[in-house]
């Protein structure tokens, strides 16, 4: 019960800031813009693969930045405290902001592949070739990735004594890290399904130090 | 000590690094009582209540509340107790109506039963209005109700409250203590630190006093003055001083005297002195040196005298 209660809290929390309503809307149309200004960098690729690359670097960095200085300013302000006095377990906390930002990134990489998907539709005169592949594949990597940043930007969060720190941290650490998904794809070839698989291994591992440390932590 | 203790801590220590913040303190907190807990700027206060609310771990001794050891049982432990930190705070992107209830939620209120609870706890505390308010937007003082709020609206047992009126205006303090009386009234357990002592006074039914991380004393303020051995006192106004300080240090017991304000002297006496004979000796020597007497009366040792005696004195257990 608690775990439902925080993760639609936090959602509550997320979806209505200013950051989640800039990656909803600026980010598709930034996707947009780079893909009709600068014609020559997106050669070869539909404006829906583009649009989910960009949603999952930029909004994954904007993101993450965003949840590990939410984690930083909320603990060092003691907000916890009145969460961690009653009957939950802290891990409870740290899946509902994980799963709260990842659902909110991943709506908006769903949104720019819709877009994008129209516009190669209006382009081309028809659907795309192979239009369900090219939305999973974009979807899987775009997840994979956003969820390597999220998880990482938890745990960086819940260890760092200071902002600054933190989005150090995030933009030098969680960020490099999310690149196991997308340069074996991009460069070596890996089917979207094994990046993806690779990625929630690395996600699951380091939701799951992120919440034992957070356990453990004596704020 | 009794079984009874709705809380009890037994030779609690507890050190940050070098520093030690407590040293085996140990306290039982009776059900239905006020507990005022005092002490100097990092004697332990907070880190007490932080391990009594399970806020702490890895501190030696025990805990148990309402007979259940704190350590491993934190969530069966959690659902009655309430607690407002020295300075609540909430996620600010709340308006207070979610904040109390999420919280209210995961104290274990219904969800058919939450808006309700809101508004009556709202209305106690003296605050409906600012029900739709971003929690970001409120005063330091208005936060703090919110803070209390949160911590009596799912009806606890026991309500632990670190300085809960600092920050307060003198209205709002007054109306705190009058719900401070509610709670006593209610049968609740109330622990509370404050810096305020006449507020400590006026409501705890016992007081502890830290010092360096020892509890130096627990018991009523009549135990307090005894233990403090403050002596006693006699408060004398004059209406004509013809060098009244003269004739009050001829008084059996005379300690010393405090000139206060113009014709008016509080003299303190040993205290095994007899205050009757005192004061009549007093009267007789101030007439016969030609003094008036307007007033005179034996006072009472206020929290704040006997604290600082205490402190002073390094009294112990």
């Amino acid at each position: 019960m608690s775990l439902a209660l925080l993760f639609k809290d936090e959602l509550n929390g997320f979806y209505r800031s200013k950051v989640m309503i800039a990656l909803w809307i600026g980010l598709p149309a930034l996707a947009l813009l780079l893909f009709y200004a600068v014609p020559s960098s997106t050669s070869g690729l539909s404006v829906a693969a583009f649009a989910s690359v960009i949603v999952s670097v930029i909004g994954g960095t904007i993101s993450s930045v965003m949840l590990a200085v939410t984690i930083i300013n909320e603990k060092e302000r003691k907000v916890y405290d009145l969460f961690f006095i009653r009957p939950i377990h802290r891990w409870e906390l740290v899946i509902a902001k994980f799963l709260a930002v990842l659902l909110c990134v991943v709506v908006a990489g769903m949104l720019a592949v819709l877009i994008g998907l129209g516009l190669d539709t209006a382009r081309l005169g028809t659907l795309p070739p192979a239009i369900g592949e090219t939305i999973a594949n974009s979807l899987l990597i775009t997840i994979g990735m956003i969820g390597i940043t999220t998880s990482a930007s938890a745990l960086i969060g819940i260890a760092s004594p200071s902002v600054l720190v933190g989005v150090i941290a995030v933009l030098y650490g969680s960020n490099q890290v999310a690149g196991v998904v997308i340069l074996p794809y991009l460069t070596a070839g890996f089917s979207p399904l094994v990046s993806f698989a690779v990625a929630m291994v690395v996600t699951a591992v380091m939701l799951a130090i992120a919440c034992v440390y957070f356990e453990r932590k004596q704020m | 000590m009794a079984d009874n203790g709705l809380v009890v801590l037994s030779n609690v220590s507890k050190s940050y690094r070098n520093v030690v913040a407590l040293r085996g303190v140990s306290l039982e907190l009776r059900r239905g009582e006020t507990f005022g807990y005092i002490g100097p700027n990092g004697a332990g206060k907070t880190t007490t209540i932080r391990i009594m609310v399970g806020l702490l771990g890895k501190y030696s001794g025990d805990v148990t509340i309402n007979g259940v050891p704190l350590q491993g049982n934190k969530e069966k432990v959690n659902r009655m107790l309430g607690y407002v930190p020295q300075k609540a705070a909430f996620q600010e992107w709340r308006t207070v109506d979610q904040a109390l209830s999420t919280f209210g939620r995961l104290s274990g209120i219904p969800r058919s039963e939450i808006d309700a609870k809101i508004a009556a706890t709202l209305e106690r505390i003296g605050i409906t209005e600012v029900r739709n308010r971003k929690v970001g937007a409120l005063s330091g003082g208005t936060l703090q109700k919110v803070g209390l709020a949160q911590a009596i609206m799912h009806e606890p047992e026991l309500l632990v409250l670190d300085e809960p009126v600092a920050g307060l205006d003198p209205e709002s303090r007054y109306h705190f203590k009058e719900l401070f009386r509610d709670f006593r009234k209610e049968g609740k357990t109330v622990f509370f630190s404050s810096h305020i002592l006449s507020d400590v006074e006026d409501l705890a039914d016992r007081i502890g006093i830290l010092s360096a991380g020892q509890l130096v004393h627990v018991g009523t303020m009549e135990e307090l003055k005894e233990q403090a051995r403050v002596g006693k006192q006699v408060s004398i106004e004059l209406s004509m001083d013809q060098g009244a300080m003269v004739a009050l240090k001829k008084v059996e017991g005379y300690v010393s005297v405090d000139n206060i304000a113009l014709n008016r002297f509080i003299v303190h006496l040993e205290q095994s002195t007899d205050l009757d004979a005192a004061i009549h000796e007093l009267i007789t020597e101030l007439i016969a040196q030609g003094s008036r007497i307007r007033s005179i009366s034996a006072v009472s040792p206020t929290l704040e005298q006997l604290y600082v005696n205490y402190l002073a004195k390094g009294v112990h257990q």
